[in-house]
């Protein structure tokens, strides 16, 4: 009998760990399609054992996640709602935010369009369907095709708050599934117009366009000078502790921060 | 314990204020202060959240508005009311000059949101009690019982059965036009007008386009000249040049009310079959419409002088499927039963002209005003022809002449107003004329006195006398009023009220 109480505890031990290993992290399509995965790897090569589960279907998945406590990290390219906050705190959840990166949202149009440049005013104009047409803003005459995230992309509403004065997108736009999409949408469609990450402007076909003489880059980022930036957050359920600590702690470390430049984003310091 | 530090500041503005008015200034603070280097992102990020977790635990967080609502108003009215009103029959019917009167004590509830949109757009909705055009009122203990048919049913002391809530306005509009407001749906009314044509309960149904203009002229030592000015689509904000030297400066506000109201709606437009008849008439196929065109100007001269005149043309087009018969308003030859019986609804033959008017000015502190109105009904001769009486075309006009001192602002503030009002039987449209002053009739004339007083900020008590007699003893007084008597020989009315608004 006390033979089978040993090893209950010790097979209990065994499962508990192995469950310590396990990082359960979801949100953010612009973090978790390439930042956090590479960050994984890295992670994983120092820390072996270690597994992740990282599902990247939007800001808003990764902190309702955190709500739900599916996740023990939630990507977010946005800050909580007060409603969700107010969610949590309701069930006893207190969502505490960490700034991992930086992104600057650039705004893209296809590689044989004129325009180079548009001003704030002229983006919220044409996102919001006051201007149709490109030559409006000094394009060519044919009708802008406008290309932004979907509904429930941290990127959506984030790019409404900073660029748009929260007004609504054009009736016409057409909603893509990540970053990758928009680059790729643009790059095909001389007339298209669209943002995405400053990790995806690279993409074949497409050119930032600066605004108001900005471009994004490292520097008018961590200065704030480039109108169209953000944090990038983790979410955790007050302190994180165990793997998620650990794994923050990297995100946050020399070589977390190297990594982030890597894949286009922006170092906190 | 810097972070701390920053964090008691933060908190601290923002408790003190409107919570959600203080996020947004801690927001603020919060970027100037990573903008100065003060503190960092990350701080920024942790006090924000733990203000807008404290946000959202206060009541103010858990309202949760639609992101097109740039901004929502509540408000409303609560009112208790005593009134009297009283008519008596003309001296030579079956039971001449005796008095029908009636007491009630009546409520009214009227709540409202009324906000804006992004780009421009604007709405409101507001409940009311009672479902009648006319009035927000329900009388206490009226519905202890009802009939439907032969059928009476007994509800008790104190029913629900007159407690209802109804739409009394939806309506949304755009102003993102210089100048320009456009409304469509059951709205206040956008016309510039008074009792004697309109009943200030009713909410109009349809479309309407207002324009307005502001232009100012400086007389000053060079002659005449207008100031520049800048455009502001909420008038709060506009910007005049500078003069020279002090001018004398005449601000006039030129506006145009557009309306097209659905005055009844006929249904269905293309019956399945044959056309059907009404004794003998084809039934109708269009629905009526109210139409009214105004056009005027309010002059604001200095030292708090003005002069507003706002002329509107009324016409009606269409059918409709309830008033288009012809309009009698009663018939002193007929007895009481018939003569109420008589079409007190019609809308034929109307094509009005209404001139509304105000002149006010100040002593000391106390505005006063001198108001008035006038109405000609063009086609008058062939509504009197229509009513039989062909001899009668004459009675076509409607005035008015009043004055008031005083406002209800403020508390301890006090007001009196008295006029006097004259309408003929064929003058105005009897289906929209103020249900008090005098009982929805026509054919009336009479005088009414008002006064209010502010017992605080949000709570006026009024009080309110009118009495009238008939204009024409030849006529009925048309109309459908609560005073079952045609023709309403004399009319009374007091009328005791205590507000909140809120």
């Amino acid at each position: 009998m006390k033979r089978i109480y040993l090893n209950l505890i010790t097979t209990i031990a065994v499962i508990g760990s192995a469950n310590a290993d396990r990082l359960v992290i979801k949100g953010s399509d612009t973090l978790g399609a390439k930042l956090v995965p590479q960050l994984a790897e890295q992670f994983k090569a120092q820390n072996p054992g270690t597994t992740f589960d990282i599902a990247a279907e939007g800001s808003t998945t990764g902190i309702a996640a955190i709500i739900d406590g599916t996740a023990q990290i939630g990507m977010s390219s946005r800050r909580a709602k007060s409603s969700e906050v107010g969610a949590a705190a309701a069930k006893g959840i207190n969502m505490k935010p960490t700034v991992v990166a930086y992104d600057g949202i650039a705004v893209i149009v296809n590689a044989n369009n004129p325009v180079k440049s548009l001003t704030k005013k002229q983006v919220e104009q044409i996102f919001a369907g006051d201007i149709t047409d490109w030559s409006a803003v000094g394009g060519s005459g044919s009708k802008v095709s406008i290309y932004t995230r979907n509904t429930s992309s941290g990127t959506y509403s984030d790019f409404k708050e900073l660029a748009m004065k929260k007004r609504d997108y054009a009736g016409g736009s057409q909603k893509m599934a990540g970053n990758e999409q928009i680059a790729a949408e643009v790059g095909k469609n001389p007339a298209g117009i669209g943002y995405v990450g400053i990790a995806y402007t690279k993409a074949g076909g497409v050119k930032v366009v600066s605004i108001d003489g900005a471009t994004p880059s490292i520097q008018s980022v961590q200065n704030h000078s480039y109108p169209y930036w953000r944090p990038t957050f983790y979410y955790t359920n007050g302190e994180p502790s165990g793997i998620a600590k650990t794994f923050l702690d990297f995100t946050l470390s020399a070589a977390g921060q190297k990594i982030v430049n890597q894949v286009g984003f922006v170092p906190i310091k | 314990m810097f972070k701390r530090f920053i964090y008691l500041i933060t908190a601290a503005s923002f408790i003190l204020g409107g919570v959600a008015a203080r996020a947004q200034d801690a927001g603020a603070l919060l970027d100037l202060l990573v903008r100065k280097k003060i503190i960092t992102d990350q701080e920024a990020e942790e006090v924000r959240a733990e203000l807008t977790k404290q946000t959202a635990e206060t009541s103010a967080g858990k309202l949760k508005l639609s992101t097109p609502i740039t901004e929502l108003e509540i408000y409303g009215d609560a009112r208790l009311r005593y009134e009297y009103r009283g008519g008596r029959t003309a001296d030579n019917t079956s039971q001449p000059n005796d008095w029908q009167e009636r007491e009630r004590e009546r409520y009214r509830l009227r709540i409202g949101l009324r906000g804006t949109l992004a780009d421009d757009w604007f709405f409101g909705v507001r409940l009311e009690t009672s479902q009648t055009n006319r009035s927000t009122n329900v009388t206490f203990g009226d519905d202890t019982s009802t009939t439907s048919g032969t059928t009476t049913t007994f509800n008790g002391p104190f029913a629900k059965n007159s407690d209802g809530i109804n739409v009394g306005q939806a309506y949304l509009g755009y102003k993102g036009f210089r100048d320009i407001t456009l409304t469509g749906g059951k709205m206040p009314n956008p016309l510039i007008t008074t009792l004697m044509l309109w009943d200030a309960d009713i909410n109009p149904e349809g479309g309407a386009e207002q324009w307005k203009h502001t232009f100012t002229l400086n007389f000053g030592q060079s002659g005449v000249a207008q100031a520049e000015q800048s455009y502001s689509k909420d008038n709060k904000a506009l910007a005049i040049s500078e003069p020279a030297s002090e001018p004398w400066t005449l601000k006039i506000d030129v506006f145009a009310n557009l309306a097209q109201f659905v005055y009844d709606d006929v249904n269905p437009e293309n019956p399945v079959g044959k056309r059907g008849t009404t004794d003998g008439r084809l039934k109708p196929q269009t629905d009526a419409w109210l139409m009214a065109w105004q056009v005027g100007a309010r002059f604001n001269f200095p030292k708090n002088y003005y002069f507003q005149v706002a002329p509107v043309l009324y016409n009606y087009t269409g059918n409709g499927d309830t008033f288009n018969s012809h309009f009698v308003g009663g018939d002193p030859s007929l007895s009481n039963s018939d003569s109420l019986a008589t079409n007190q609804v019609g809308i034929n033959s109307l094509l009005v002209l209404e001139v509304p008017s105000e002149f006010g000015f100040k002593i000391g502190e106390l505005p006063v005003r001198i108001f008035g109105d006038f109405a000609v009904n063009f086609e008058a001769d062939d509504r009197a022809r229509a009513a039989g009486f062909p001899d009668k075309g004459d009675q076509r006009y409607a005035f008015m002449i009043g004055a008031g001192i005083g406002q209800l602002k403020a508390k301890h503030d006090w007001q009196i107003q008295a006029w006097y009002q004259h309408t003929d039987q064929y003058a105005v449209d009897p289906n929209l004329v103020d249900s008090d002053i005098w009982d929805s009739r026509v054919n009336m004339h009479g005088v009414a006195v008002q006064g209010g007083y502010a017992l605080s900020d949000a709570i006026i008590f009024n009080l309110t006398y009118g009495y009238a007699w008939r204009v024409d003893k030849g006529l009925g007084t048309g109309g459908t009023g609560d005073i079952g008597i045609n023709p309403l020989d004399k009319y009374q009315i007091f009328q005791a009220d205590l507000n909140v608004r809120f």
